[in-house]
């Protein structure tokens, strides 16, 4: 990083002093102040909708509105007829999806899985830093809940995180049924981590591979289900019965080409995030698919959003090398001694206060000119990572973040020896469609669960917490559903017909259809087409012939 | 900025310097070439073989993580799902020989060592399967993220990536659960707890949540 060299030479120098300094102070007042001027949810790149059950309320940021304003990806003569039947359908195959189908299991019921992308390709997959039990000594439900409100401003539902809160224990038992594998003192007990806003360590993790050690165990757990999973099918539509009820939804078979209608008597949301949809022109640590997809379908059918207008920017997203722009470095890095320090080599704000608040600070240090701009033109500040194993011994990085060590070797950087630059990167989807404690929308027939769900985090979520929601709420909408389960009713577009009326009123619109399934710029197609099937295929499947070699093997 | 050629599925595309094969992909309009997933090289989905003409890079890779160089050459290769095995309590290399007959057909060729994006010493590894050194194969599979490149590049038909998995999960559902020191508290504590932080108007339930915060009691 000769680039940075003089700025790099200031952090060194004032590296032996950090050390064991004791972070700028922030009070509550300062913390608010810095929100309102440098957060990007209060830029004003927001706007009020003009259809549905938030129309002229709340403000989403544009892209957002313009995704709910849209019309259908369907096209206009597509009549729905059942193509496959179903009990259950859910739509989505990251964590909280996959705990929902594992939680179902047993319960007799025929259970169908779609999802856009395969089975575990999710931000699932990509969370780092870990999941909160309250499972330290004094600690409690009470006081995680406590810490979890403080944390969203109190604009959390107070139900819905209470019950987060209080099955922590039993979804960290629930996982290592499953085989989860979370990391452990020399005793025997979990080695429990700080995050930011926790006020005792209370996060568990696997190194820093937290997500991806959950989501393969889950993923193992459906392959072993009687689940049938649907990969590379992606949902344009959900249907109702005519009377407000949700009775399954269209899916696109991206492989085949063709839409597929699939008859449900109950439907679980469990699509995720948005942050593909890169408000304002922010990176991203999302996954490919992660459009907001499911809060076009669900608010197409009446239901309403909160805190809809609230997004996680974390701060410590990856500046540095380009083709890594946006990638996460987990939070948990700072929470092990590395410190964020500015273009002069100084620490601005304590590294554990609270994501929104060092994200909101991080961009002030950059607006100011304290920060560092790269030869691509992106900006950041310095996360100092030598100084973890300064603090505990050498090897502790690698020992502790394997995956952020990997990703970095590529590019000759040691994150031992030099430090990374970053900012604040586009990461969770704060609000979303409300739910009960149970997981049910306020439409018969329509579950959903995980970060497509809002109301649990408030409008900034603490480390640790969506892994804990994605579980806990994944197995709640399984147990509703399996209580609750609506009887078979007839699919129709009425939903979607009476928006589409409503759209019609509507001057001004961008000229685009949603979901949109895949950010704009990949130039990912969407045709509903039916593919001709290769004749390899043809042949393949009509003999016995194979180019395979014989495997020495068998027999 | 500097671009260059390079061949993907055979396709001369424009590559930008300091991009990735993906990134590469979409800017020229053929972003369906290569399975993509989470483009961050945890999901395992986009995985291909690559050639450079200076024979400095010849192997395998994840393309959201593979930098353009100039004259590369890359191909797809989607790796199909092997179907997954239950877990047994307390397993040994004999039970995993039962639920994986393909643990000895491994002849040491050092490929799937060599194909690993995650740097994961596989075959190694898989020798260690054999001796029955089960919770370092689970150490060393930690960071596998499923891709199956080992198996795809695997001539004897062994399934590392599978056993890897099989031999995590099952150590991880024998063990004890950690017994983690949580307060016994009585149950009508708990009540006046929730009580506390739950009742009045958002002021009050904000002060109470500041308060409780600071050592997980009730202020007396």
């Amino acid at each position: 990083m000769d680039w940075a060299k003089d700025s790099l030479e200031r952090l060194e120098s004032t590296r032996e002093e950090r050390l064991s300094s004791k972070p700028p102070k922030l009070s509550t007042g300062e913390a608010e102040k810095l929100l309102y001027e440098y957060h990007p949810d209060y830029s004003g790149m927001q706007r009020s909708i003009r259809v549905g059950p938030n129309a002229s309320n709340e403000k989403f940021p544009h892209e957002l509105a313009d995704i709910l304003e849209a019309d259908s990806q369907l096209p206009l003569d597509f009549e729905p007829s059942t193509d496959v039947e179903t009990d259950v359908l859910i739509l989505g195959g990251g964590g909280a999806g996959a705990a929902t189908a594992i939680a179902l299991e047993g319960a007799g019921f025929n259970v169908h899985l779609a999802t856009k992308l395969r089975l575990g390709d999710s931000n699932t997959v990509m969370a780092e830093g870990g999941i909160q039990a309250s499972l330290g000594k004094g600690d409690s439900a009470r006081r995680h809940f406590a810490d979890a409100y403080v944390g969203g401003h109190g604009e959390n539902g107070s139900s819905l995180l209470r019950v987060l809160c209080e099955n922590s224990a039993d979804t960290i038992h629930w996982l290592g049924k499953l085989g989860c594998m979370l990391d452990r003192n020399e005793d025997g007990t979990f080695r429990l981590r700080s995050g930011g806003g926790t006020s005792i360590p209370r996060v568990l993790a696997c190194k820093d591979y937290t997500g991806l050690e959950i989501m393969r165990v889950l993923k193992d757990a459906v392959l072993l289900s009687s689940t049938q999973t649907l990969e590379e099918h992606a949902a344009i539509e959900l249907l109702d019965d005519g009377e407000g009820q949700v009775t399954g939804a269209v899916l696109w078979d991206r492989n085949k080409g063709g839409l597929i209608t699939v008859s449900a008597r109950a439907v679980i949301l469990a699509t995720g995030g948005s942050g593909q949809l890169r408000f304002q022109g922010f990176p991203t640590s999302n996954h490919l698919g992660a459009m907001g997809d499911g809060l076009v379908l669900a608010y197409r059918q009446g239901c309403k959003l909160v805190n809809a207008d609230s997004h996680q920017y974390h701060p410590s997203g990856t500046a540095y090398p380009e083709s890594m722009a946006g990638q996460l470095v987990t939070e948990s890095i700072r929470s092990a001694g590395a410190q964020v320090v500015n273009a002069q080599g100084e620490r601005f704000t304590g590294e554990m206060v609270l994501r929104d608040t060092l994200a909101a600070a991080i961009i002030r240090e950059v607006s100011e000119n304290r920060g560092v701009k790269t030869h691509s033109g992106r900006v950041g500040v310095w996360l100092d990572t030598p100084l973890i194993d300064l603090k505990n011994g050498n090897g502790t990085i690698r020992r502790q973040f394997p995956g952020i060590v990997h990703r970095f070797e590529r590019y000759k950087i040691d994150l031992a020896k030099q430090p990374i630059l970053i900012y604040p990167t586009l990461h969770y989807q704060n609000g979303g469609i409300q739910i009960d404690e149970d997981g049910r929308t306020e439409v018969k027939g329509l579950w959903a669960s995980g970060e497509v769900t809002g109301g649990i985090h408030g409008t900034n979520r603490l480390m640790g917490n969506s892994l804990l929601d994605i579980t806990v709420f994944g197995q709640r909408a399984a147990k509703s559903v399996q209580n609750n389960l609506p009887s078979r009713r007839p699919v129709t577009l009425t939903r979607l017909r009476e928006f589409r009326e409503k759209l019609k009123g509507l001057h001004g619109r961008k000229a685009i259809l949603s979901p949109q399934l895949f950010p704009a710029l990949t130039g990912m197609k969407i045709s509903f087409e039916k593919k001709t099937e290769p004749l390899e295929n043809n042949f393949s499947s009509t003999s016995s012939f194979s180019l395979d070699p014989p495997d020495p093997f068998s027999q | 900025m500097e671009t260059f050629e390079i061949k993907v599925a055979g396709k001369p595309i424009r590559a930008r310097s300091g991009e990735t094969v993906i990134h590469a992909l979409w800017n020229a309009g053929m972003p369906e070439l290569i399975k993509t997933g989470c483009v961050g090289g945890v999901c395992g989905a986009c995985t291909v073989t690559v050639r450079s003409p200076n024979g400095k890079i010849n192997g395998t890779d994840l393309a959201c993580m593979c930098p353009v160089e100039e004259g590369m050459e890359v191909f797809p290769c989607s790796v199909d799902a092997v179907p997954t095995i239950a877990s047994e309590p307390n397993p040994s290399a004999d039970k995993l020989r039962v639920a994986y007959p393909t643990l000895d057909r491994c002849t040491k060729c050092g490929s799937c060592t060599a194909s690993c994006p995650m740097s994961i010493p596989v075959m190694d590894s898989v020798l260690r399967m054999r001796s029955d050194q089960l919770n370092e194969v689970a150490d060393d599979f930690t960071t596998c993220i499923n891709c199956g490149l080992c198996r795809f590049v695997c001539e004897d038909g062994v399934l590392p990536h599978v056993m890897g998995m099989w031999v995590r999960r099952s150590i991880g559902s024998s063990r004890e659960s950690a017994k983690n020191n949580t307060l016994e508290v009585a149950s009508e504590q708990i009540e006046l707890e929730w009580k506390y932080l739950l009742d009045g108007d958002s002021t009050l339930r904000m002060k109470h949540a500041q308060q409780f915060r600071e050592n997980g009691e009730i202020e007396s």
